[in-house]
């Protein structure tokens, strides 16, 4: 333990080091890194070395591979999302009582006073045509009949090289119906863990939804302006539908009433049907979670490449 | 009941998007190793997670700036292929954090210790989501400059006197742990650290703590 009487030299120094070590943390939940270390035990083929039956080894890297692939594939959804919905207690934090993926939309909740949301932002930036945006992004946007040709369409891009397409109404009142759409996979055997807020809903057609009647924070990523990096950006939002299509995950913000959300979502489907289920996720080697950097040795986690494509 | 979503790990102590909450608390190290060594590599993902927060604190506070998460990347790689030799009985935290030292000093050239002190200044000066809100602006601008201060007297101290306050402080370790990280004998520590603390106070602007802050400039 510490001996006080040695610390004398430096006063109040000792705690004001340690304060200084606390400074120097970063919110790190360690998933990224066990995702790193096991990716490279794996790719290195790296083992305990220990006097043992070969296939003692070659089950063990066996369990390994699969364990990855498990760990893949949750990270694939939660570290690597494009958007984020958070509901955490501001200011400070607070025990998050729980958290799960939906669709590459990593969502923890609380029961905690919800932010002010002031509605969405609208699209900015220069608006493309559909077929432009379908042509950039690599995926073909849904329009949701209820809601008519869209005022604006954008194309970003995020994280890993993928595209995040942003569509835009003007709302009666004023404000803005903002429709993002994204490819991400859906976790499986998933969707009967979750109770109380937000909601599932059934849009019918065997594909889950989620309703979040209250504002909550929003979290995404955008590039810094030197390109560099990407960090995240918060924001409030209001009442919120996520779905899945397919491999699209849409999120609708900007409608009010659960009802209407729905009427939307549904009208958003192939020939007006509801929208298909995604089945089994499609998990690709895209779905390292570090940031833009290089992991650095060949543990090649795919993640650090389509980072640094992107623009 | 719980809506534990898909966590990958069955670990209870998980808190998702905290740093460095326990520090490996809630791990049976030898437990883990134990599986490890039997084979069961999978099991060394409770280790990392448990030390991740610890040994990102201090690849920063050695200096690896904006290597840290690769320093410790491969510091608990090569902690896994060491495992064989790891003593039973021993503690994993300095065990380890010899390691990322080490990691760190051969990815830092002194060339570039410079601009790592740059960096970790930066990093305290970059706003923090989570918690400065809370805190009065003043107040915490007024911290900034403070720490800023101490980490640049830091960096003017010796290698091992900078070493030794690293450890027992910046990474809160107790005076054992901070001698088995660093390989001397305790009487050593001890001794070592109070010449550090008593350099680096003559080092820093002012006496201690409740200055105005004028000259934090350094």
């Amino acid at each position: 333990m510490a001996e006080p009487e040695r610390e004398r030299p430096g006063g109040e120094l000792p705690d004001e080091l340690r304060a200084l070590g606390r400074a120097l943390d970063r919110p790190e939940s360690g998933e990224t890194m066990v995702e790193r270390v096991l990716a490279q035990i794996a790719a290195e083929g790296a083992l305990v070395r220990r006097p043992g039956p070969r296939d003692r080894l070659r089950e063990s890297a066996r369990r390994l591979r699969r364990a990855l692939r498990a760990r893949r594939r949750a990270l694939a959804a939660s570290v690597c999302g494009l958007l984020a919905v958070l509901a955490l207690t501001p200011p400070v934090r607070a025990a998050v009582v729980d958290w799960f993926d939906f669709g590459g939309v990593e969502v923890r909740y609380d029961p905690s006073p919800p932010p002010r949301s002031g509605g969405p932002p609208g699209c900015s930036g220069p608006s493309v045509s559909l077929a432009r945006a379908a042509r950039d992004a690599g995926l073909r946007p849904v329009v949701p009949r209820a809601l008519g040709a869209p005022d604006g369409v954008t194309v970003t891009r995020a994280p890993r090289d993928r595209s995040l397409i942003t569509l835009c109404w003007r709302a009666e009142g004023g404000g803005t119906v903002r429709l993002d759409e994204f490819p991400a996979p859906l976790d499986p055997g998933f969707s009967k863990l979750i109770k109380g807020d937000p909601e599932w809903v059934d849009l019918g057609g065997g594909a889950p939804a989620l309703w979040f009647a209250r504002p909550h924070r929003l979290e995404f990523w955008l590039r810094e302006a030197s390109g560099e990096r990407w960090f995240r950006t918060v924001r409030a939002a209001g009442p919120t539908l996520l779905w899945t299509d397919g491999r699209l995950t849409l999120r609708l913000e900007g409608v009010p009433s659960k009802r209407r959300a729905m009427e939307v979502a549904k009208s958003a489907g192939p020939d007006g049907n509801a929208p298909r289920s995604a089945g089994v996720p499609e998990v690709k080697c895209d779905g390292g979670a570090e940031g833009p950097r290089p992991p650095v040795t060949g543990g090649r986690t795919c993640a650090s490449e389509g980072a640094r494509r992107g623009d | 009941m719980s809506a534990r979503g898909k966590a990958p790990g069955r670990a209870p102590e998980r808190a998702p998007g905290r740093a460095l909450e326990g520090d490996g608390i809630g791990v049976d190290e030898a437990a883990v190793i134990a599986r490890v060594r039997a084979g069961e590599a999978e099991a060394y993902a409770e280790l990392v997670r448990a030390f991740t927060g610890m040994a990102l604190r201090a690849a920063a506070a050695l200096g690896a700036g904006a290597d840290a998460e690769d320093v410790v990347q491969q510091s608990f790689f090569k902690a896994y292929c060491a495992l064989g030799r790891f003593r039973d009985g021993s503690a994993f935290k300095p065990w380890l954090l010899s390691i990322v030292a080490n990691e760190t000093r051969n990815t830092v050239r002194s060339a570039a210790r410079r601009r790592s002190v740059t960096v970790r200044e930066a990093a305290l000066t970059e706003p923090e989501p989570l918690i400065p809100e809370s805190a009065n602006p003043a107040v915490a601008a007024l911290d900034r400059e403070r720490r800023a201060a101490l980490l640049s007297a830091l960096d003017r101290l010796g290698e091992h006197h900078r070493l030794v306050v690293t450890y027992r402080y910046l990474l809160d370790m107790d005076e054992e742990e901070t001698a088995q990280a660093l390989g001397w004998p305790r009487g050593t520590v001890k001794s070592r650290l109070s010449r550090a603390l008593r350099k680096l106070e003559r080092l820093l602007p002012e006496g201690s703590a409740e200055r105005e802050g004028g000259e934090g400039r350094g």
